[in-house]
């Protein structure tokens, strides 16, 4: 798997072929850091940012900021308050997710009701 | 499976490709001027909010949770734009065929809503191709915005195409292509390599009932609808999925569910006169269907406040200093992407 540093900069690149807005020191600009951090953090040079930078990163390059979150070592606040408030439910409800396929865990994630229209 | 994260309907078939995800999310935007021009498209003014409507008392409209799905608010006279994101990992993306209706009038066709796929005329839109939807399909590349209007006075689409419809909301099918359809599909990519859409429209900038808001025409503007070009066999119409997007009246939006609603966006002139940007996309490689001919007659909501008390809506003026970036694709081969 990527790194977290070079994965953005993966992404980032991708992007600035077709939207000049995607240049290192807009990006940088846009999510409110310094383009020379930035692109540290591209080249792994320096931990990645705060969770804030990095779900406006993730909004910016248009990634899952779970996924970003992740990559990066760190847990949203809003997760960390869920395990919180139930931690050994939620303890025991990971576990057993563990080795469940993708479609497993799918199934409980809640899913938009259809109903009669 | 459709579900909601960060207000974005996410839409899977893990059953056919289980690294590919749709993103679907209802973006506020400019109401263009309706003024016989056909605009440039306008930006993002940021997502409108969704949530589950079994969630909320609704009071006298508890009936509405019967059809499921989710609640939006919407000003009268928002306007807004659908915005189909792709996000797939390695593999390429699954192409998935969209119905959008308002009302339950097909806003591609301008046809009463049936479950299924019609390919003459065609009632659907073809994700990846089709990146956004503006509005109704009322001429080939002309699209009227769709715009927030009040049930019951005759404001909306579908309560010209039939007077006494008072459905109201936004619905949608999904149907994936076929598995073998699919797979094919990947193969030939391997040859070709693919192009990638890159969505640039983007800015990075006591109990009360609810009013049920219906969705009418605004102005018009620049807008491909393609057609299909895999033809409709290769749709998999055993395993479709639907949604009913309740709209709620944003006034009422804090009382049903303790949050705030979005303000109300600037308007088209002000957005202009600050500089920014407005948005043209054209694929050369496509192939744009024709306009909907249940939809060629239809009144903006302009026309018809116009009729009824001499245009209450003022409408804008033209646009002539507009800022426009072309975000169209790049020719075939321009733009490589590889095998991942």
């Amino acid at each position: 798997m990527n790194s977290f540093g070079s994965y953005i900069r993966e992404k980032r690149e991708g992007l600035v072929a077709e939207d000049k807005s995607k240049s290192l020191r807009q990006v940088a600009i846009t999510i409110g850091v310094e383009p020379a951090f930035l692109s540290k953090v591209e080249r792994d040079i320096v931990s990645p940012p705060s969770e804030g930078k990095i779900i406006a990163l993730a909004e910016v390059l248009n990634e899952d900021p779970d996924l970003l979150l992740a990559m990066a070592g760190k847990v949203s606040s809003d997760l960390l308050a869920i395990v919180k408030a139930r931690p050994q439910l939620i303890g025991e409800l990971l576990r057993e997710l563990k080795e469940q396929p993708d479609h497993a865990v799918l199934s409980v994630v809640r899913n938009i009701t259809d109903g009669d229209w | 499976m459709i579900n909601l994260k960060n207000d974005r309907m996410n839409v899977r078939f893990p059953e056919i490709c289980n690294e590919y995800e749709l993103n679907i999310s209802f973006q506020r935007t400019l109401r263009i001027p309706d003024d016989g021009n056909d605009h440039f498209l306008p930006p993002s003014l940021g997502k409108f909010p969704l949530r589950h409507i079994e969630d909320f008392d609704l009071v006298d409209k508890e009936h509405l949770k019967k059809r499921g799905g989710l609640i939006m608010p919407m000003f009268q006279s928002d306007a807004l734009w659908l915005s189909f994101n792709c996000r797939s990992k390695r593999s390429i993306d699954l192409p998935i065929a969209i119905k959008v209706a308002t009302g339950k009038i097909n806003a591609v066709s301008g046809l009463k809503w049936e479950n299924g796929l019609d390919s003459e005329p065609q009632n659907y839109l073809v994700v990846p191709d089709q990146p956004w939807l503006d509005g109704f399909n009322v001429g080939r590349g002309t699209v009227r915005q769709f715009v927030a209007a009040p049930l019951g006075e005759g404001l909306t689409v579908e309560e010209q195409i039939n007077a006494n419809s008072d459905v109201g909301g936004i619905q949608f099918e999904f149907i994936p292509m076929k598995k073998e359809y699919f797979e094919k599909l990947k193969l030939e990519a391997q040859t070709e390599g693919s192009q990638e859409f890159h969505d640039m429209r983007m800015m990075s900038c006591s109990k009360m009932s609810i009013d049920e808001m219906g969705i009418g025409a605004g102005g018009s503007m620049r807008q491909e609808i393609y057609e299909d070009e895999h033809g409709i066999d290769a749709w998999d119409l055993d395993n479709t999925k639907r949604c009913f997007i309740t709209l709620a009246n944003a006034e009422q939006w804090l009382s049903i569910t303790g949050e705030e609603p979005p303000m109300s966006p600037i308007s088209s002139e002000e957005y202009t006169d600050a500089g920014l940007p407005w948005f043209d996309y054209f694929d050369e490689d496509k192939i744009s269907i024709e306009g909907a001919e249940a939809l060629s007659d239809i009144k903006s909501i302009k026309d018809i406040y116009k009729q009824k008390i001499k245009d209450l809506f003022g409408g804008g003026t033209s646009s002539q200093n507009q800022k426009v970036h072309d975000i169209s694709p790049k020719k075939k081969g321009n733009i490589s992407n590889g095998f991942w």
